[in-house]
């Protein structure tokens, strides 16, 4: 114990705070694409665990797109991949009318193996592209004047584009699903699609509308992945980001800013663990498990207090009704 | 079973053939789209799971751990609870089979002992690791999905501390535990084909699987919430907690699976992340339509392609991973409801209008 202590001191004090929390604000990047686009889905009435594979083909996407034109080109490759997964799981779960876990599960057994496989067809590499293919790297952008300020402009303001794009896509999500004519039709879907059926609605059209989007949100998250975090594919590279991005949807019960503000919180548990790596000598498995625990934990005590919120409503309505 | 029934039965074994044969023709057109000679490489596909008895026997080892964790899927499958632990299960039971063995070596237990005492440790594992999603899923309503599969790589960073920490033999140059004790080592059996002695344990659990799914009140209660959750819970079952117990059997079967494959396939534990075996176990699952009965013949089939694959590999240019997306394409085609549906409808129908009017005539005629 007085050893663990020690090391946990001594790893402490050797972090650079400033470092971490911009290496949290970076990490949080795909969480938040992740979480936005599996709120969409939720909105809609659709638990989509593909999230997973969809970014996975996409961070491959945007590598072997970027190879043809640069990074822009990279940058469209992945959203037009996290479209066209989109569409094969909603063609799958629609109109094959498969089990939607079922069909994400398969997806993404498929998009596991499969990156593999054309990853190798293109460079006879099968865990990476790092030496076969060119990096391509999403420019960093430091806001003028707003990079100056101590502290959050090294956090907030030196970032990815992707980043900044992330933050907008929070307040896109937020319109789309709140201003909107068909984030009304989403939501209503979602909340009863028999009730929105009746009104003329068509559900299935409305789950591929969702599936679209969530498929571009993916694809940035992708790009993030393979053009940004690092500047190559490697094999299962995204290593269960899409269902922590999951959880944070979870959590905030599918509202985009909460969704987010979950993220950054799993952005932190993730830098926590890769921080701590480097710096102390503690077992790394069980700095590694950080990410996956905090998610664990956070799903548990955020379903507790739901369930604990519930009954009181239960407990209340049953005094109002004496 | 009436004449519906009847043709429900027959559409969906021609169902689930279709389904197979479109995959296998999928991968056959991959390999022949992609390969330099694609009529040796398609040869090897083909036929190169028989081609010597190694290899047929090593189909067979291929199947027993599949037809086992098929057997654990189908228990999470019955009550529709997609507990994907299976897949930490089959890893964490191994390795903690491997220290239960190693720490018990100094007794030099005879095998009898041993090997039985190693199943218990791989049982109380396998139910104790299922009860965490179970529970999580029983009492906070967590995602069970979700758990289970964060679950999964904690178990693999879990297991590879275990491996470096505690079981590591320092004298070998790869990442391994020290030899397990002989009497812990399942022999293998039928000779030249190698095949190891779990193919008893697979064929033992797949009788009291099935005996327990067709022939008790449980596997009744199982296959009642899965069919329909509302109906049964409108008739008084418990649909919690025959789900939670169903989750913990199938638990307690990934445990069997993961020490069979310990016991009777290595000598070392060197496993760094989880192998995908509850993944395999799921397709092997989905395959057999949660039927226990048809799970060995279903892991016979994902035996034959993998082993397909390795050949093709070994011998030809293209890399095993081929295999995982006509796996995906496996599963999609067998679970999609709407496939081939509308035929078998227009046939009940048809049928049904048949008998229909054969009524009018005799009742015209009387």
């Amino acid at each position: 114990m007085c050893f663990f202590k020690k090391a946990m001191r001594t790893a402490i004090m050797n972090i650079n705070w400033i470092e971490f929390f911009a290496t949290a604000v970076r990490l949080a990047t795909p969480l938040v694409f992740a979480a936005l686009a599996a709120a969409i889905n939720s909105k809609a009435g659709m638990f989509n665990m593909g999230i997973e594979g969809m970014m996975l083909c996409s961070a491959l996407g945007a590598v072997i797109f970027a190879q043809m034109g640069g990074v822009w080109v990279g940058l469209l490759g992945a959203v037009l991949v996290g479209l066209l997964s989109g569409m094969i799981i909603s063609f799958a779960s629609l109109t094959g009318k498969t089990d939607l876990y079922l069909t994400c599960i398969a997806f993404n057994l498929a998009a596991t193996g499969g990156t593999v496989f054309i990853m190798y067809l293109l460079t006879g590499e099968k865990s990476t592209t790092s030496g076969a293919m060119r990096a391509y790297e999403i420019p960093q952008v430091s806001i003028p004047f707003l990079k100056d300020i101590p502290f959050i402009g090294r956090v907030l303001f030196q970032q990815s584009l992707l980043t900044y794009l992330a933050a907008f896509a929070v307040f896109a999500v937020w319109f789309l699903l709140k201003k909107t004519r068909i984030g009304l039709r989403l939501r209503s879907v979602g909340e009863n699609p028999k009730a929105a059926e009746s009104v003329g609605i068509s559900v299935t059209k409305i789950g591929y509308i969702a599936f679209a989007i969530s498929g571009i949100l993916c694809g940035f998250a992708g790009a993030f992945m393979s053009m940004s975090w690092v500047t190559f594919f490697m094999k299962n590279m995204v290593n269960g980001r899409g269902y922590i991005g999951l959880s944070a949807m979870n959590m905030a019960s599918a509202n985009p800013v909460g969704a987010a503000l979950a993220s950054l919180f799993f952005g932190f548990s993730d830098a926590a663990a890769t921080t701590l790596k480097t710096q102390s000598k503690f077992p790394t498995e069980f700095l590694e498990m950080i990410p996956y625990v905090a998610t664990i934990l956070s799903i548990v005590v955020i379903n507790l207090i739901r369930i604990v919120k519930l009954r009181r409503v239960e407990k209340g309505s049953a005094v109002t009704a004496k | 079973m009436n004449k519906t029934q009847k043709i429900e039965v027959g559409m969906e074994l021609l169902r689930i053939l279709a389904g197979l044969a479109i995959a296998y023709a999928t991968a056959l057109i991959i390999l022949f789209s992609i390969s330099q000679e694609p009529v040796k490489i398609i040869q090897l596909f083909v036929a190169g799971p028989f081609s010597s008895a190694r290899r047929i026997g090593s189909l067979v080892n291929l199947a027993i751990p599949f037809t086992i964790c098929g057997l654990a899927m189908c228990f999470m499958y019955a009550v529709n609870k997609f507990n994907l632990v299976v897949e930490g299960i089959f890893m964490i039971s191994a390795c903690m089979v491997t220290w239960a063995a190693l720490s018990v070596a100094p007794a030099n237990l005879p095998a009898g002992v041993m090997v039985p005492l190693m199943y218990v440790v791989a049982i109380a594992t396998g139910t104790l690791v299922a009860f965490i999603p179970a529970i999580l899923d029983r009492k906070f309503k967590a995602n069970v999905v979700v758990v289970s599969l964060m679950l999964n790589s904690i178990i693999g960073f879990f297991c590879t501390w275990i491996l470096r920490y505690k079981i590591k033999d320092s004298s070998i140059s790869f990442i391994g535990s020290k030899e397990i004790p002989e009497s812990a080592q399942m022999a293998s059996i039928f000779g030249k084909f190698r095949i190891q002695s779990g193919l008893v344990v697979a064929l033992l659990c797949l009788v009291v699987v099935s005996v327990l799914f067709y022939k008790t009140p449980f596997g009744w209660k199982m296959r009642m919430v899965g069919a329909n959750p509302n109906f049964s819970k409108a008739v008084g079952l418990s649909v919690v907690s025959v789900s939670f117990g169903a989750q913990l059997l199938g638990g307690a079967v990934a445990g069997v699976a993961g020490a069979t494959e310990m016991m009777g396939n290595y000598t070392r534990f060197q496993w760094v992340a989880p192998t995908g075996h509850g993944f395999d176990g799921l397709l092997v699952a989905v395959l057999a339509r949660r039927n226990p009965v048809l799970v060995p013949i279903a892991a016979l089939f994902l035996a034959y392609i993998r082993i397909g694959a390795d050949v093709v590999n070994t011998t030809g240019d293209i890399p095993t991973e081929f295999v995982t997306v006509v796996q995906g394409i496996i599963i999609l085609l067998v679970a999609a409801e709407s496939f081939m549906a509308g035929t078998k409808n227009r046939i009940i129908f048809k049928e049904a209008e048949k008998d229909l009017k054969a009524k009018e005539a005799a009742k015209a005629i009387a």
